[in-house]
């Protein structure tokens, strides 16, 4: 610490601290954070989320239509698939809460493990960066001529090959095919709760 | 005058050996044998079925919880005990004689189909469909060759 | 119970007697069968009766051994005959009373039913003095246990309704009530 300056006030002299005490205290005392005693620890899946179940899906775009569970990737989301040819349903990654599993299992053994890997890597489904940032034009133009959306050929490709496996295991056996096209709903006098699935 | 002819209507009788169905508490649904009358509302049932997970246990049953069933057990003694109700229900196959009248049936597929899966759910309303259409097909030939 | 509930009533085995002293070092034991809910009342309803049978109250005296009394035979139907002394509102009576049951408990039960339903009368105002089995069925004295004892008994139910379960407010059709 340096001893300051010897500063001249008029006909006495002073010694001036380098750094002064501070005027000002805080009114309140130093506020500790809090402890954060939760972890991170991985989702527990279900154990009726076995791959290859055939689940119900219960929110989003794409509620009541039965799909595949072909993996489940951690913090409590499943990567699913339609099959996209039988129900429009893409390879996608939802919410395992909002799901209901069946007791009915397809067989996925066929399914090409590397593709499964490749698409369940963290930055699959994340959205590119458009390559051109809006103009005020083309903010103008929107309304002339809607931009096609372009479903990038990997994905495409990536969603035959997944789904070629599970199509054929599907045509094995009588009305499933069928069973995942259709959509689930609930009748009169449904009660959920007590249905078997 | 013609004779009028008056039948007596032909009621179930509470008695030793009646089997009654048990329609509340624990045992609900299951068929027990009346071993003894206790007094005019209640009853001491037995029912060593031959299937584990349809016996009842030898107790006072209140007649407000059964029903009374067409099957009898004749000559059950008074008061026997549950190894020769036991014998004599085998003898006179009651589980077989339940299991083919029509409540029991009716009951079973109620249960069968209450514990059906998604799928098979599924498998019904197009198994249903498939075969009402052959119905209406075979009708409707049978109309068009009516009408001619 | 009849309704398949676990008995109100237990029947126990209480055993008392005058506190030892140097006068009298091995005081006589006095022994009762006391049905109540629980080992405090049966206790207390041991020195209740104990008062007014001897000179012995619970100052005085201790209980040397409480113990629960099991039926015998619990899955048997059995007559019981069962003797009371019971305080109304006018005066003291005696009573006989028979009742078909399965266990000495459900019978003493029963009678505190019937009795709080025909003479409004309350626990406290009913003593019971004996309650006996009556294994011979020709010393029945009651006829409404009598008619339970006839040979082949059988009755009918006649006309029963159904159960309550998927009833709606109004019915379209009366209901069958042969079964």
């Amino acid at each position: 610490m340096s001893d300051g300056q010897t500063k001249q006030f008029g006909k006495s002299q002073r010694v001036v601290p380098a750094d002064k005490a501070q005027k000002w205290y805080p009114v309140d005392d130093q506020s500790q954070p809090k402890k954060v005693r939760k972890t991170l620890r991985p989702a527990k899946v279900r154990e009726t989320l076995v791959p290859g179940t055939i689940l119900i899906l219960l929110a989003g775009r794409f509620r009541g239509k039965r799909v595949i569970l072909l993996k489940s990737l951690d913090q409590g989301v499943l990567l699913v698939t339609g099959p996209f040819k039988i129900n429009g349903v893409p390879l996608r990654r939802v919410n395992a809460r909002y799901v209901i599993a069946t007791s009915k299992r397809v067989d996925i053994s066929g399914v090409d493990a590397k593709a499964v890997e490749k698409i369940s890597a963290p930055g699959y489904f994340t959205k590119d960066k458009k390559a051109e940032k809006k103009t005020e034009e083309a903010f103008f133009k929107q309304g002339e001529k809607a931009e096609k959306k372009v479903v990038a050929s990997a994905r495409a490709s990536d969603q035959k090959a997944v789904d070629q496996a599970i199509l054929a295991s599907i045509k094995k056996e009588d009305f499933l095919g069928s069973y995942l096209a259709t959509t689930f709903s609930l009748r009169n006098g449904d009660k959920p709760h007590e249905m078997k699935w | 005058m013609a004779d009028i002819d008056v039948k007596v209507s032909s009621w179930k009788l509470v008695e030793v050996g009646r089997l009654v169905l048990i329609r509340s508490g624990p045992f609900e649904g299951k068929l027990a044998a009346i071993v003894e009358i206790v007094d005019h509302r209640r009853v001491l049932v037995d029912g060593p079925s031959t299937e584990e997970q349809k016996i009842v246990p030898r107790h006072v049953l209140p007649l407000a919880h059964a029903t009374l069933t067409h099957f009898t057990i004749p000559q059950l003694p008074r008061a026997a005990g549950t190894g020769p109700v036991k014998k004599l229900w085998a003898k006179n196959e009651i589980d077989g004689k339940w299991a083919k009248s029509s409540f029991a049936q009716r009951s079973e597929r109620s249960d069968r189909r209450k514990n059906l899966s998604d799928f098979e759910r599924f498998k019904v309303l197009r198994l249903r469909k498939q075969a009402r259409y052959e119905v209406q097909k075979s009708h409707a030939k049978a109309r068009a060759a009516n009408k001619s | 119970m009849a309704d398949g509930f676990p008995g109100r009533l237990t029947e126990y085995q209480v055993i008392g007697r005058h506190l030892p002293n140097e006068a009298n070092p091995t005081p006589k034991l006095y022994r009762m069968r006391i049905f109540a809910p629980n080992t405090v009342v049966a206790k207390s309803r041991f020195w209740y009766f104990m008062a007014q049978l001897r000179k012995l109250k619970k100052a005085n005296g201790e209980i040397v051994s409480l113990n629960v009394i099991e039926e015998k035979r619990p899955l048997k139907v059995k007559n019981f005959g069962v003797w009371i002394r019971y305080d109304s509102r006018s005066g003291t009576h005696n009573m006989y009373k028979e009742f078909r049951e399965m266990s000495r408990t459900d019978a003493v039960e029963a009678l505190y039913q019937d009795m709080a339903a025909r003479h409004r009368s309350r626990f406290g105002s009913i003593h019971i003095l004996k309650v006996v089995e009556i294994e011979n069925n020709d010393s029945i004295r009651r006829p409404y246990i009598k008619q339970l004892l006839q040979k082949d008994l059988k009755f009918p139910l006649p006309h029963r309704a159904g159960g309550k379960v998927g009833k709606k407010v109004f019915a379209y059709s009366r209901p069958s009530t042969f079964a």
